[in-house]
């Protein structure tokens, strides 16, 4: 083996060895889908923040929107906060519909009416759950010299995507997705992360499921 | 300037080391003064049918310049400073803009010397109360900020129309490069837009809200649901 394989190899298995593992389950119960994908129509993927103690991460709901526009461009997704900020103050965390046939509540009113048409919205993803840090070990010490240690944690990532069909005011699907990863930092001299990407793993897992429901090209 | 005048008059051998150590300690008596946060940001316009009414609005000065001071109970804990005023009449003014036909702004409190034939009736809103939570405080990895305001309607010449509460509620979660004033900036304009989103859904369903509306020839579910 020649000497700049090698350094290829050692370099692969080095960058390989940085990445912390992560295990993630999808599970998908889809009622009704639309057999060509959504079409021209719109949806709009929005965070459940009603819970007292979490709150679904605005950058998580952005991830699984990303995910699905950057693999199928003809899906128009709405961005969550201009959404909210059209439809003030209807989606709000103490006003936002809790179940589908409280759409209807709201089209009652002319000016949401006339805005979800101009919207072309037809679908309405709730994302409900988090990301938490549940248990860490090792110890750290840092000083002008460097420093020196270890330590490692491990992070859940638990989330629910619930798909509304707002032309029939019905809930049309559900995805469960759980990603669980143990991130590292050794250190000697310089802290070296190596870091779990539970929550891209979780995005990624739900964003694919939801494509697949959303795009005629999946 | 006046570090340099007070080394120069009495460390003249020593003036650099005399600056330097002034500036270090300046910065460190900077550092041990409340964490200020002046509440900074966007409020949307509602989107609802507007009253046919025409509302003047009264906010003294407690309220535009709404600002809660907390002591540390603790040590480890620094004194806060949250000002809300800027921020609340911001939101107040969009949200009152959007509610009702036409909102009139008033010079002076309404009272038995006013008159103002064109106004239906006078909003005065006044926050109550201010209290916030950051993780040192409560061991829950989220910022909080409570409001409760305490709303007058009244006509013209200050005769109330109506008196109720309400309260509002903002959190945001611990990130990554954000300080503990930008979350509690974050919290507060949470609790100020819910506070908007509360008002606005709720307005017409305050019994003596109701009753005024009927006196009005409107129906009480006119403009919100």
């Amino acid at each position: 083996m020649s000497a700049a394989s090698m350094r290829t190899l050692l370099l692969t298995a080095g960058l390989a060895l940085l990445s912390a593992c992560v295990t993630s389950n999808v599970d998908q119960m889809v009622y009704n889908e639309p057999t060509q994908g959504i079409g021209d129509a719109s949806v709009v993927i929005l965070g459940r923040r009603h819970g007292s103690d979490y709150e679904t991460e605005p950058d998580f709901v952005k991830c699984v929107g990303d995910h699905i526009a950057a693999r199928d461009n003809s899906v128009t997704v709405i961005d969550e906060l201009e959404f909210l900020n059209a439809l003030y103050p209807w989606f709000e965390p103490r006003s936002a519909p809790m179940h589908p046939k409280d759409i209807e509540r709201l089209l009652a009113q002319q000016p949401v009416r006339e805005k979800m048409a101009a919207l072309k919205l037809e679908y309405m993803i709730w994302l409900d759950g988090s990301t938490v840090r549940s248990g860490g070990a090792g110890a750290l010490a840092c000083s002008l010299g460097g420093c020196f240690g270890f330590g490692t944690w491990s992070q859940d990532a638990n989330y629910e995507a619930t798909i509304w069909d707002l032309t029939d005011q019905a809930e049309v699907g559900h995805v469960n997705t759980s990603a669980t990863g143990q991130s590292y930092m050794p250190a000697v001299i310089v802290p070296i992360p190596i870091i779990a990407p539970v929550q891209g793993t979780a995005c990624d897992g739900i964003g694919e499921q939801l494509l697949a429901f959303l795009s005629s090209k999946y | 300037m006046a570090v340099h005048w007070f080394c120069s008059m009495t460390f003249a051998n020593h003036q650099r080391w005399c600056m330097l150590f002034a500036v270090v300690l300046l910065g460190l008596l900077i550092g041990c003064g409340p964490t200020k946060v002046v509440v900074k940001g966007n409020f949307p316009a509602p989107l609802i049918e507007p009253l046919p009414l025409t509302l003047g609005v009264w906010f003294d000065t407690d309220f535009t310049q709404h600002e809660i001071f907390d002591e540390p109970t603790s040590r480890k804990e620094s004194s806060w400073i949250v000002n809300t005023g800027a921020a609340q009449v911001q939101m107040w003014d969009t949200l009152l803009a959007g509610m009702f036909e036409k909102v009139v702004h008033l010079d002076a409190k309404p009272g038995p010397g006013q008159s103002s034939p064109e106004i239906d009736a006078v909003l005065i809103p006044h926050v109550e109360e201010l209290q916030y939570a950051i993780p040192a405080q409560t061991n829950v990895k989220v910022y909080e900020i409570w409001m409760r305001y305490r709303f007058e309607l009244v006509t013209a010449k200050g005769t109330p129309i109506a008196k109720w509460s309400m309260s509002s509620y903002g959190k945001t979660p611990t990130a990554l490069l954000q300080s503990d004033q930008e979350a509690v900036n974050l919290a507060a304009v949470m609790a100020v837009r819910d506070a908007g989103a509360n008002f606005a859904t709720h307005f017409t369903k305050v019994p003596a809200v109701q009753e005024w509306l009927r006196d009005k020839g409107l129906q009480p579910g006119t403009g919100t649901p």
